[in-house]
Formats: C-alpha cells, structure tokens, sequence
C-alpha cells in the first residue's frame, strides 16, 4: 500500500512540474493556421522553427469530419466538420514530418517543414 | 474510400477486440458468467453513442484540447479497472471466483471506457461520410469489413489463449493484461502530450526505421502494448510505472490469496 502512495505521490509531482513547465512555455508558444478544404490541407506544407513548441490551428472547412493524424509527429485527432482543432507539436529536430487526414488519405496530404532557420511568427 | 474505410475502423476495433478475448479467455478458467461482457458491450455502445454525439462540445472544453483530455481520462479510468481486475484475478490463484461481482464489474468498466472512446470514433467517421450519395455504400462496406477483420483477430486470439491449460492461459492473459494497461497509458500520456498539458523535450529513441507505427504489425504492436516508434522521456516513464503498478497488483493479489496452498 505504502508503495502505491508513494507512486501516485511521485506522479502527482511529476505532472504538476510538468503542467508548470507547459505554463511557463505557454507564453512563448508560435502559432500556425492549416485549413482543410476539399479534402486537402491548406497550405500543405508548414515550416516551423527547429526545437520550439509550436500550436497548430487546423480549421474544417468541409461539412465532413476529419481526422488530422501523423505518425511522426504521433499525433491523431477528430475535427468535426466546420470546427477547429488546436494541436500542439515539437519540440522537433530538423526534418520533414508528414501528416494527413485520416478520413480523406488520398487527397489530404501534408508535412511540417522543421528547418533551424525558419522564423517563429 | 474502401480501403480507407476497412483500415480505419480497423484500427478501433483491434484494441477493444484484444483486450475483449484476453479478459474473456480469463472468465473460463475462473469460472466467471459472462454476462459483464453484455453489459459492457452495451454500456460501451451507448457511452460512444453519447460521446460521439457530443464531440464537437467535448473539443471545445480546456480551451479547445477537451478530445485529448477526456480520452486520457477514459483512458486512466480503464487502466484503474485493469489494475482491480488483475488484483483479483491473482486473488484467486486459478481457482473458479465466486467471491461477489468486483471482478465482473471492474472488467466490464474497462470494456465500457474502452468501447467508448474508440466507438465513438468509428461514429463520427461511418455518420460523417454515410449520408453523402456515393460514399455510401463504400464506407458502409469498408466499415463492416475493418469490424469484421477485428472481431476475426479477436476470436483466434481467443482460441489461441484457450487451447492453453488453465493455469497457463491465466498467467498469459495477466501478462497480455500488463501490456495492454500499460500501453493505454502510454497513449494518455501523449493525448496529454498533444494538449501541452506536459511539456516534452524530444523522443528518446526511434525505432521507426525498425518496425513502422503505421505497418500492420506496428498497428497490432500499438494495439498490444502500446507501440509508439519515437517516445517521449515521460512516456516512456509513464509506462514503466505502469507495468510496476499492475506487477504490484499482481503480487498483492497472490500474497494475500485465500487460496493460497497449504504447504504439506
């Protein structure tokens, strides 16, 4: 029992440091716009500065749901047809991360650009 | 649209379909009705039915990460349900369970939560697309399909467990139970990831050039365990603990069994 308190202790801090942290970065924190149209994402590629934590606002506006999904950027979520969804990535290294819509795979394609130059808007 | 369809219901139903035949493998040798498995079903059916209903109210809460954290939650919740569930599973030491209905009852609350939030998903998909002319009979196909395919992988998995003597498939199952609980929370802890509720600096390690998230067996990995290709630091610990937690359960069940043999 005693064991379990204090796991649920250590985690409890540990989360809490960590929800801090997120506060602290919160201020900071670039934002980017996607829009999904027909099925496609605009603009299909989104550059964004290397090691930073960056917000995407991905607006629907189709009538359809979608589903924003990557692999490389581990990310997956529903956004109801004529709603916006935040979703927050990095930080990331240099690369190309991939993303796309998982109800639409065909046509709606699309990467996040991370390049050491790139400026945050 | 088809095979779009097939794969993304798919993926939904392996999850529920996996944990459903390990928890049901267990109920035979316990001895256990499974009528929790009707209930849980059904409960599940109407819980993502509600959810699905109300997702784009759910999204919008905590400042537009309401999805993340209320599928973390379900997702936490259920990992409670299998940490009880392994605890008594152990209690009984291979012996038929008639000590009340905590074990039902705490196996079919993690079916209902999980059932929940991937069912939900499958409706918002199937009721997104169902209604516009010409996707129609596609999805409706795609959909039965990827469900039946998941079922199917659920059934042998359950044979499999099964054709095993008792005392076997129950440490097989707790195991699998382990693993499953364990990558549950992994996957709550990057949904809180995506909502910035913890802040990461970078993965800790990338096995995606060894086996891809997106291949089948990455997908049947990530259904299993919790498969992810580059995990975060906390993630990795966050399922570390995990397996500690159910491996604590496990022991406490067994040392404070009744059934504990007598020694001769």
């Amino acid at each position: 029992m005693d064991l379990i308190l204090r796991e649920l202790r250590s985690r409890f801090w540990l989360i809490a440091a960590a929800s801090l942290l997120a506060a602290v970065a919160y201020a900071a924190t670039p934002e980017y716009e996607i829009e999904i149209k027909n099925h496609l994402f605009v603009p299909d590629v989104v550059t964004i500065p290397a090691n930073t934590k960056v917000k995407l606002v991905v607006y629907n506006r189709d009538a359809t749901p979608e589903e924003f999904e990557s692999f490389e950027l581990n990310r997956e979520k529903v956004i109801l047809g004529g709603r916006k969804a935040i979703i927050f990535i990095g930080p990331l290294a240099p690369g190309e991360y991939p993303f796309f819509g998982e109800f639409n795979a065909q046509t709606a394609l699309g990467k996040i650009v991370v390049q050491d130059d790139a400026d945050a808007s | 649209m088809l095979v779009n369809s097939v794969i993304i219901v798919l993926r939904e139903v392996l999850e529920a379909a996996l944990m459903v035949s390990v928890l049901l493998a267990i109920s035979r040798p316990l001895q256990l009705r499974t009528s929790w498995l009707k209930t849980g079903l059904l409960l599940g059916l109407v819980g993502a039915v509600a959810y699905g209903l109300s997702i784009g109210q759910i999204s919008e809460l905590f400042e537009g990460v309401g999805q993340e954290v209320v599928n973390a939650l379900l997702q936490f919740a259920a990992f409670v349900s299998l940490v009880v569930s392994v605890f008594l599973i152990a209690r009984q030491n291979c012996e038929p369970y008639r000590s009340g209905s905590l074990l039902p009852v705490a196996m079919a609350s993690a079916i209902v939560l999980t059932v929940s939030r991937e069912g939900s998903e499958i409706l918002v998909f199937v009721s997104g697309f169902v209604q516009m002319e010409g996707f129609a009979s596609n999805v409706g196909i795609g959909s039965l399909v990827g469900a039946a395919i998941g079922y199917s992988v659920g059934v042998l998995f359950y044979y499999f467990l099964l054709s095993l003597e008792d005392r076997r498939t129950l440490r097989i199952s707790v195991v699998l139970l382990t693993l499953i609980a364990s990558g549950v929370i992994r996957q709550a802890t990057g949904l809180l990831i995506q909502a910035d509720w913890i802040t990461v600096m970078g993965p800790l390690w990338d096995t995606s050039g060894l086996l891809a998230e997106e291949s089948l067996p990455g997908q049947l990995l990530y259904a299993l365990i919790g498969y992810e290709a580059t995990p975060s630091k906390v993630e990795v610990l966050m399922y570390t603990a995990s397996i500690t937690a159910m491996i604590i359960a496990i022991a406490a069940g067994l040392k404070t069994s009744p059934h504990n043999r007598m020694k001769s």
